[in-house]
């Protein structure tokens, strides 16, 4: 644990990008438009994929499960309008890389959800609540996209004591996990108790930053008379919100190099996921649909959204107004982890968070120079790695030298870049690396 | 819409105003005063002199990237920094020519021939002036002049350093006849580890002081606001100090370097009643500490590393000072430690977010092949 300058529980390390959530902090979630057609694709998730379980032609109703997997590390995925399975094809996802997706066309009536009645809430298993995440297709929805179930069963020697909600959201533009609490705090409330019935954990915290205290405000009175409940006010940095510096922050626990939460008895998950959870234990919905933020310089009209799964960022930015102005990036994510878009056909999925485009006036592209050893980027890495050393390792194809300077332990929060006066993308070097010393560990 | 989209990586967003050529230009910024200061003291010398330095330094750099292959980078300063620093460390009499070797030796040599900024090994500056230090020339930075010299002969008349015979004096370049004395500089009172009298050991020479106290020495007025003899760049504490403020505010600078240089040397010198207050502010060590030492390429990355080398600097300075009477002290403890830098950089540990029980060292896996890059003057254990 340890009080920021400004006395709010923070971390070591990061840096202060400029947040920007005015653009659409102020906007209320809406419903977008339900596109014409869904490209959902088969695994949104980290672990093993899915396999369809429509076929081109089918009939398929709201929600309805159309992709599964036998492993245990997977989600399955439903369908998020009514319509007709058009091809299972491959498209290209937002990150680049091709993925497999279940294109539905959507009935031009489209029904509404219908909530299913289910038990009191007070009365699931920790059993029956894990079953219920696995069957909604629930997957952490701050970007990383681990099944929720896995992360609801740990392992036996390592009970969870605390439950964190990750309200965070230190990605500059974002703002759908602050309206999400402005907008539903009780249903948040009630996610979060689920979350600690399944994991057995006593404590839960809401850890919010103080640029949201409107979100605070309503968060603690949402609280009230629940002992084992609390919101933190925390000091505004980037990357606040990955998981390992927000236990830290909040707890004084550090998480060792490789190891999870559990490992220091926490369990984080994402405002959108506990919302989910809530969601599909009282209502029966599976997870087809999520909020994001649509904002950047360059959208006409900033909004957050609740959008089906499977929209194509093109309907999105449309929904708002389209483009404004010289867009000189599109990203799907926030604009320190999240992906540039070459076009704007791909899918949302999940994990989600925003779609961005941000004008040639805030894009800063500097030539890539030599390191000329500042050290700002040591200093800024909240994992204490050298990303100089990664970087150059990389460059010298050394792959047992990048991994002994962290390479592995860098979650890529662009820290280091941001603040490298020779613009180095120690992202792209890292995730080199990766690949080279998975290779060279395969032999 | 699709031509004109970016696909590079995250992040997407970069900190404002952090560039090398900022950060350069801040050190351009800080050392103004300084310089200004200088041309008043010392005369329109010390434009020419700046003024050769400087041009110099980016015709080095533009032949050397030609012939070696490079882009251009005159744009980022580096150069201009180099120039400026290495012009800062020469006594004001030196001789352009001087001048000129110097500063192509640190540019051409320390810093394009080990492969650019980023790769040099030692700060330029420094390792040119300790060459100097060791050719022939040394003779020529060794004679100081008296501050407001130039009142005899003439504010823009240049004046150089002239040597015949082993014997070095001072020559008005404009052809006219000069008369100025040679004067000993603060630092040079101390010998053998004793703060000396000015007529002890300077025999008839003046000391380099507007200011002096009962015995004659330099007084605190003299040391600090720079009214005294040395080197260009050096005399000032105070402007040194505050463009070293500056530096720090703006982030260009660590502060770690300079506090633990500067703190380094003074608790020795209390400790060992090494006159505290008197080498304090003589000679180079505030030019040192803040503008030189702190060079980002040729200091460590890591904020421990960065505690090791100000700490290893300031106790090889008072070391020089109090055991050999070494006044160029601070530029070789910089360069040694310009060495030191990397090996702390490599092989001093720094446990990662979460770590336990990591020693004290790395243990760095063996070089498995030849660095693809290779710059001639760069040993490849260095990779
Ligand atoms: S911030 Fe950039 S230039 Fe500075 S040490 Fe890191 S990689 Fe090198
Ligand atoms: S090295 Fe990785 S963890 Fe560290 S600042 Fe860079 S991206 Fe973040």
């Amino acid at each position: 644990m340890m009080a920021g300058k400004t006395g709010y529980k923070t971390f070591k390390g990061g840096i202060h990008p400029p947040y920007k959530k005015e653009l659409a902090s102020a906007k209320a979630i809406v419903e977008a438009p339900v596109p014409h057609e869904v490209l959902i694709p088969l695994s949104q998730h980290i672990g093993a994929p899915n396999d369809p379980l429509v076929s081109q032609g089918d009939r398929v109703g709201l929600g309805q499960k159309i992709g599964a997997s036998e492993a245990f590390v997977s989600a399955p995925v439903h369908s998020s309008v009514a319509g007709t399975v058009k091809e299972i094809t491959e498209v290209t996802g937002f990150t680049g890389a091709p993925a497999k997706c279940i294109v539905i066309t959507s009935d031009a009536n489209q029904p509404d959800f219908e909530r299913k009645p289910g038990k009191e809430l007070d009365s699931f298993s920790d059993e029956e609540l894990r079953a219920i995440a696995r069957e909604a297709g629930l997957v952490g929805m701050g970007g990383a996209a681990f099944p929720t179930h896995v992360k609801l069963t740990p392992p036996k020697d390592k009970p969870v004591d605390m439950v964190i909600i990750n309200a965070v959201e230190c990605e500059p533009y974002l703002t759908c996990d602050h309206r999400t609490m402005l907008e539903r705090p009780s249903d948040l409330v009630q996610g979060l108790k689920l979350l600690l019935k399944a994991t057995g954990a006593k404590k839960g915290i809401i850890g919010i930053e103080a640029n949201k205290m409107d979100a605070v405000d309503i968060m603690r009175s949402a609280i009230a008379g629940e002992p084992d409940l609390s919101v933190e006010v925390m000091e505004v940095k980037y990357p606040e919100g990955a998981e390992k510096m927000l236990i830290s922050a909040l707890t004084g626990r550090k998480v060792p190099p490789g190891k999870l939460p559990s490992e220091v008895g926490c369990l984080v998950q994402n405002v959108g996921t506990a919302v989910a959870l809530f969601e599909a234990a009282a209502w029966g919905k599976p997870l087809y649909e999520r909020v994001l933020t649509v904002t950047g310089p360059g959208i006409k009209e900033p909004s957050n959204l609740l959008a089906r799964i499977g929209t194509p960022v093109s309907a999105l930015v449309e929904a708002c107004g389209g483009i404004v102005g010289e867009p000189a990036r599109l990203i799907v994510g926030g604009p320190m982890t999240g992906w540039a878009q070459p076009d704007d056909s791909a899918p949302i999925v999940k994990g989600t968070s925003g779609i961005l485009a941000l004008t040639a006036d805030v894009v800063d592209v500097g030539s890539e120079e030599e390191c000329v050893r500042c050290g700002k980027c040591v200093d800024v890495c909240p994992m204490f790695l050298l990303p100089n050393f990664i970087v150059q390792a990389a460059k010298n194809g050394q792959w047992d030298r990048a991994e002994m300077w962290g390479a592995l332990d860098c979650f890529e929060c662009g820290c280091c870049s941001f603040t490298c006066p020779a613009y180095i993308p120690h992202v792209d070097y890292v995730r080199e690396a990766k690949a080279g010393i998975a290779a060279a560990k395969r032999g | 819409m699709a031509d004109r989209l970016l696909t590079t990586v995250s992040p997407h967003l970069h900190k404002k105003d952090e560039t090398i050529q900022k950060a350069m230009r801040n050190v351009l910024l800080a050392l103004a005063p300084a310089a200004i200061w200088a041309v008043i003291v010392f005369g329109m010398n010390v434009v020419y002199i700046i003024a050769v330095s400087m041009v110099t330094a980016a015709l080095s750099e533009l032949l050397m990237r030609k012939i070696m292959g490079r882009k251009q980078t005159l744009g980022d300063l580096s150069a201009m920094v180099t120039a400026l620093l290495f012009a800062f460390l020469l006594p004001p009499t030196t001789p352009l020519w001087v001048v000129a070797i110097g500063v192509f030796i640190a540019v051409a040599l320390f810093k394009e021939l080990f492969g650019g900024l980023g790769k040099n090994v030692f700060n330029p500056a420094i390792a040119a002036r300790v060459v100097l230090y060791f050719l022939p020339l040394a003779i020529y930075g060794q004679k100081f002049v008296k501050p407001f010299f130039w009142k005899t002969s003439g504010f823009f008349t240049p004046v150089a350093t002239s040597v015949s015979n082993g014997v070095a004096t001072f020559k008005n370049l404009a052809g006219g006849h000069v008369d100025i004395v040679a004067a000993a500089t603060p630092l040079s009172l101390i010998k053998n580890g004793r703060l000396l009298a000015p007529d002890v050991i300077t025999g008839s020479t003046p000391v380099a002081a507007t200011y002096v106290n009962g015995a004659g020495r330099p007084n605190f007025v003299s040391l600090f606001f720079g009214l005294k003899g040395g080197t260009i760049g050096e005399i000032s504490v105070l402007l040194l100090l505050l463009g070293g403020i500056f530096l720090i505010y703006r982030r260009t600078v660590d502060w770690r370097i300079p506090v633990g240089i500067i703190g380094t040397y003074f608790v020795l010198s209390l400790v060992t009643w090494f006159y505290p207050g008197y080498a304090l502010f003589s000679g180079g060590l505030w030019l040192g500490a803040f503008y030189m030492a702190t060079d980002w390429v040729t200091s460590p990355v890591t904020r421990r590393g960065k505690w090791i080398y100000a700490v290893g600097i300031g106790a090889t300075v008072f070391i020089l000072r109090f055991f050999f009477s070494r006044p160029e002290g601070v530029a070789l403890s910089i360069f040694a430690w310009n060495i030191g830098a990397l090996v702390i950089d490599r092989y001093i540990a720094m446990p990662k977010f979460g770590e336990l029980g990591v020693g004290a060292f790395n243990r760095l896996p063996a070089l498995p092949q030849p660095a693809p890059e290779s710059y001639a003057w760069r040993p490849h254990f260095l990779e």
